[in-house]
């Protein structure tokens, strides 16, 4: 709903009500009835326990809205892009650009391009059409201002006797350039401010909406208004904002600073779901208002047409003046139009607009939250992707990993492969600041802005207000606050003033935001341009770290930082050494734990700090591919398609943040005995040997839920108005074993392929129709919903199927270090090798290759770990970057792990991690280095090696051989070429393609070549008459009087009369020939016959044939 | 000539209720009116051998 307010010739205001629709409820959101919800209650409404909500559901899928990378706003940022030279001519490849974000988040970009005469230009965009303006029109429209005032503030950052020290940013040639700015206005004639108005709104007034009849002054305000640094709203603030983009474009071409850079993280931030809906909201209720302008225009013109031809059509009549009218008309503009815009917006994940809303991307803004499992929904909100316009480029400079992300994305999950580098995940610590504060108000940006400006000043900034005038660098520095320049402070004071900020944002009495980004860029021999950038907008990255310089509380040294700020901090990282910083920068802050680097998913990996990289890194990958816990409200979900595992366990060894996210509602695989050896030859090459009877015990079992809804409505509606009712036949009583009396299956029975397994019955036909299950494995009814909620008479039902999908070979699973393999054999546990002491058997074997050139060391630690852990009883904590952090806090209070409470008991510490593991093992008599002496299953020999075995923990990877397998003899064919057809759900075959002719060829095999290829295929008999050399004009002739004179006879069947075949174009059965050949060569005859082109074909005995 | 329409019984989805219903029944829970109806499993042998 929305009100709509009407105002006539300044009289009052009238309100109307208009029903927009209605609008999408992101779940656990203020307005949805699961918003503060306790796990109980999640659980009674038939949720999961853990519901985090932040998606949508529309039509039954969870869909949700990807974060994008956005240049961060409010920011002017030097750039250098090729493409800015081609422009026009004399424009040169360097600019600022700022992205200047409204208070409803709606944002518009303004680019100041260097001219290579030595002037700049303002660019931005008006639909879809970019207007360039000279600054010196520009700054003279802004404020009654005096050259020399302009002149003066373009300088100030200049002075010769600064000239080469650090941190000058000024030239000489600064005056210069003043100069050809402010003759540039002087040779368009404008002189004041008013002429400079006016300038702007002659050239702006068609493009200007509604503004047609304002004076030129006017429309100028309003581009200046709408169009121009739209985040401020003072144009003095603009004035002083585009003398220090002016001031930071020269230092770039001066070379006394270098340009951002705009793929990293420092000058980014995110776009996040409410501001995407916020910004297409408005604008499509801005596009409504305007159709519903343009109607009104339309219905008043007709009125006036209809007055001068004077007839008097009394129902045409429409009188602006009365409410009910317009009302009319308004309502005639769909209205719903909005809401299902929106929808659609989030069902598709494309943006339909004409402004573009400043935005890179027009597709793929939402995305499925898929249920695979636990990792894998979670990584979806956690996911940040650079934009889809990145996605094509050849470069791969966007890939790159920089050190700016560092803590804020994680560098380990990411895919490798098409998205590597595109497709980020946020540290498990990073967080995003929000238009809310914890307690889901609207935060009140103005005043939090207004309490920081008066700390700045009670410290010694001077405001910028009142005097336009003021100094540059190196004495005193810009103080930007939201990209607002609101003073200056002299660049000796600004670290105290840093100081002072950062430890008002950490204290308890909250005088400062505590998500500040407090961006100091110091002073630097042609470095990044110095300044004290301050932002407080929401949608930046943020991320805890220990502020060490404040000498507090435990509690109170928390500090948010985000990466603008970070880059110029010296954090220190335990396991970081001194970071190159010595004893010149002293570390004021500290990471709180190494794992911040990490993402949820990666941090799950144990001891992921001893793998090789990549290894972590397929580990990501596969942890969001696996087959487990799904879900706890299983029962009550109807997802088309979920995978769950049926046994799962906790793993012995497990991270920190396993415990820490509680994972252990969703485990995701099995502690398996696994023992390294080359066993039976079946483990070659990443396969793997699984015990028989483990897997009959129940190791790795998993099920696939398959939901298949049947809507009678929609099926009668495609057809004709037949009203269709589930039920059986009563005549057919074959059907009756698998169809209840009421249409539908019985509840847990077995469907076999081809079985029927609903019945319709069609009442305007009475008939009845069975339908029959697809597929090629049996399945198992799990549930049958009657759904009632669209009350006629037609109904919907929900038919969950079970397919049980126990392992088999071909079945692929891994351990968590990126350590992939398949089932080969599922090997009898008689057969198998058993070890000395206790007789255990592995439940799983894999090869010793594995190991050498993967280097996933951690793997094997986990292997040792888990058995000491099983032997004493306990969980084995397994937190990379332990040790290191150990080490640094040596001296203070031990960490209270599992492991070393049993090393309290032995006095000496052990110094390594393997030694704390083996001492385990040790203790309880077994092998220090976690090997045991195996015997042969098959011989009952004492294997010559020792051999390494332990439980890991195993992950069930979804790719099933059940799902992939693909067989053929013969089968479907295609219409046309009569070839056999591709694709595995309708039976077809595997291309034997041109690679694979070739090695046929070059084996010699021409007999099998010629079997796959012909015979195989399309293998076909022609008749080609060889007088005119065609096989398209030859018909076979049926003579059919011939066949019946013979029955008379009795005795034996007459010899099958030979074909008749007759050529059409020669009328004569002379010279029939027989030809073997590809079907699709006759069909090319045909297509080119089409395009009159006769094929003649030249038959010959050749020597051989 | 048609025997008597046979009943089936459902488990209403929110309060549990066991209804029962004929063909051509508007589908509703007659306790709580709730409008989804779980089957429920058949009391037929669904499986000979146990292996």
């Amino acid at each position: 709903m929305a009100e709509v307010c009407f105002q006539y010739d300044d009289g009052p205001v009238i309100r109307e009500r208009f029903n927009f629709g209605q609008f999408p409820i992101m779940l656990k959101s203020k307005y949805c009835h699961l918003r503060g919800a306790d796990p109980q209650k999640l659980v009674s409404c038939r949720e999961e326990p853990s519901e985090m909500g932040g998606y949508f559901i529309l039509n039954g899928l969870e869909r949700v809205v990807r974060l994008l990378i956005l240049p961060k706003r409010n920011y002017p940022m030097s750039m250098v892009r090729n493409s800015f030279s081609d422009r026009r001519e004399g424009y040169t490849d360097k600019a600022v650009v700022i992205r200047c974000e409204r208070k409803n988040q709606s944002s518009v970009s303004v680019k100041l391009y260097y001219l290579r005469n030595g002037s700049a230009r303002l660019g931005f965009w008006i639909q879809g059409r970019e207007y360039l303006l000279p600054v010196g029109v520009v700054l003279k429209a802004l404020v009654d201002t005096t050259d020399h005032e302009i002149y003066v503030s373009l300088t100030c950052c200049y002075s010769e006797r600064d000239e080469m020290e650090k941190g000058a940013v000024g030239t000489q040639l600064m005056g210069e350039r003043a100069k050809i700015i402010l003759d540039e206005v002087r040779d368009l004639s404008l002189f004041t401010r008013l002429q400079c108005l006016e300038h702007i709104g002659e050239h702006f007034q068609p493009v200007m909406e509604g503004l047609e009849t304002k004076s030129y002054s006017d429309v100028a305000d309003s581009v200046l208004e709408d169009y121009i640094f739209v985040h401020l709203d003072n144009n003095y603030d603009k004035f002083n904002l585009l003398i220090f983009m002016l001031q930071k474009l020269f230092s770039l071409i001066d070379q006394t600073s270098v340009p951002d850079n705009s793929d990293s993280l420092q000058n980014q931030e995110v776009l996040l779901p409410g501001h995407l809906i916020t910004i297409y909201l408005k604008e499509k209720l801005e596009d409504w208002l305007r159709k519903a302008k343009k109607s009104l225009q339309d219905e008043i013109n007709k009125k006036s047409n209809i007055n001068n031809k004077g007839s008097n059509n009394k129902n045409k009549s429409f009188d602006f003046c009365s409410l009910a009218d317009v009302k009319k008309i308004l309502d005639k503009n769909p209205v719903k139009q909005i809401s299902s815009s929106v929808e659609n917006l989030l069902k598709t994940g494309r943006l339909i607009t004409q402004t573009g809303l400043d935005l890179q991307q027009r597709a793929g803004f939402t995305v499925q939250a898929e249920r695979l499992n636990f990792l894998r929904f979670i990584s979806h909100f956690r996911a940040v992707h650079r934009g889809a316009s990145f996605a094509g480029l050849r470069t791969t400079t966007v890939r790159k990993l920089l050190p700016e992300s560092w803590g804020f994305l994680c560098p380990v999950h990411t895919p490798d492969g098409e998205p590597c580098g595109l497709l980020n995940h946020m540290t498990s610590n990073c967080r995003i600041t929000s238009f809310f504060d914890s307690q889901g108000n609207i935060r009140d940006f103005k005043k939090i802005r207004k309490t920081i400006l008066s700390v700045l000043i009670a410290v010694g900034m001077t405001p910028s207000l009142p005097n336009l005038v003021q100094a540059g660098p190196p004495e005193v520095l810009s103080v930007l606050l939201d990209g607002r320049v609101v003073g200056s402070l002299p660049s000796s004071m600004v670290e105290k003033v840093v100081g002072h900020l950062r430890r008002l944002k950490v204290s308890a009495n909250a005088m400062i935001a505590n998500d500040l980004e407090v961006g100091y860029v110091p002073l630097s021999l042609g470095g990044a341009y110095p300044g004290l950038y301050l932002f407080t907008s929401p949608a930046r990255f943020v991320r805890p770290v220990r502020n060490i310089s404040i000498p507090s509380e435990e509690s109170q040294n928390i500090e948010l930082i985000g990466p603008f700020e970070q880059v110029f901090m010296e954090i220190r990282c335990p396991d970081g050494g001194d970071g190159g910083r010595r004893n010149a920068f002293p570390a004021t802050h500290e990471e709180i734990h190494p794992t911040g680097m990490l993402s949820v998913v990666a941090n799950l990996t144990p001891w992921s700090d001893h793998n090789q990289s990549p290894r972590n890194m397929y580990q990501c990958q596969m942890a969001k591919q696996t087959m487990a816990f799904s879900s706890q409200a299983i029962n009550f979900r109807a997802d088309q398609k979920l995978y769950h595992l049926q046994t799962p366990q906790s793993p012995i060894v497990r991270t920190s943040s396993y415990t820490k996210y509680g994972i252990d509602e969703y485990p995701s695989g099995t502690n398996a005995i696994v023992a390294v050896l080359a066993y039976t030859g079946y483990d070659m090459e990443d396969a793997m040997i699984l015990n028989k009877s483990s897997v009959e015990r129940g190791m790795c079992r998993g099920q696939i839920y398959q939901t298949e809804t049947i809507d009678l409505t929609e099926q009668s509606s495609r057809s004709d108005h037949s009203q269709k009712i589930f039920r059986r036949s009563n005549v057919n009583k074959s059907m009756h074993s698998t169809i209840d009396s009421d249409g539908l299956p019985y509840v847990g029975q077995t469907i076999q392929q081809n079985q029927p397994y609903y019945c319709t019955y069609d009442e305007v036909t009475s008939t009845t129709r069975p339908y029959n299950r697809k597929g090629s494995e049996p399945v198992v009814v799990d549930y049958v919903a009657l759904d009632g909620k669209n009350k006629e008479h037609p109904r919907k039902a929900n038919i969950r199927f079970r397919h049980p999908r126990n392992p088999v070979i071909g079945d692929k699973f891994s351990s968590r270090h990126g350590q992939k393999g398949v089932c080969s054999q599922l090997w009898p546990d008689i057969d198998m090798p058993f070890s000395g002491v206790t007789g255990m058997r592995p439940d799983l074997i894999i090869n010793p290759h594995a190991f050498p050139s993967r280097m996933t060391i951690a793997m094997l630690l986990e292997s040792v770990a888990a058995k000491g852990g099983s032997l004493h009883g306990y969980f084995v904590d397994a937190t990379p970057f332990t040790i290191p952090v150990k080490k640094d806090n040596a001296d203070s209070k031990p960490k209270t792990s599992s492991l070393e409470e049993t090393d309290g008991k032995t006095e000496s510490k052990p110094n390594s991690l393997v030694e704390e593991l083996g001492e385990m093992l040790k203790e309880r008599g077994f092998n220090y280095h976690g090997v045991e002496v195996l015997y042969s299953g098959v011989y009952g020999t004492e294997l010559t090696c020792e051999i390494f075995i332990g439980p890991v923990y195993y992950q069930r990877l979804r790719h099933m051989v059940s799902d992939k397998y693909q067989v053929r003899s013969t089968g479907t064919i295609d219409q046309v070429t009569r070839q056999p057809i591709k694709g595995r759900k309708r039976g077809g075959g595997i291309r034997f393609g041109e690679m694979e002719r070739d090695s046929m060829l070059a084996h010699g095999a021409a007999y099998l070549l010629h079997d796959r290829l012909h015979t195989c295929s399309d293998y076909h008999i022609a008749d080609v008459c060889t007088l005119c050399g065609s096989i398209l004009a030859t018909t076979s002739i049926q003579q059919q009087k011939q066949i019946q004179k013979p029955k008379k006879f009795g005795g034996l069947p007459p010899a099958r009369p030979p074909k008749k075949v007759i050529c059409h174009a020669c009328q004569s059965s002379k010279g029939m020939e027989t030809v073997a050949m590809p079907y699709v060569f006759r069909y090319l005859a045909a297509e080119l016959a089409a395009m009159n082109i006769k094929m003649t074909l030249q038959l010959s005995n050749a020597a051989g044939a | 000539m048609d025997p008597p329409p046979e009943q089936v019984n459902y488990i209403c989805g929110d309060c549990g209720m066991e209804n029962t219903l004929k063909p051509g029944d508007v589908i509703q829970c007659r306790e709580c009116g709730y409008r989804i109806l779980y089957k429920k499993r058949t009391r037929r042998i669904v499986q000979y051998e146990a292996r």
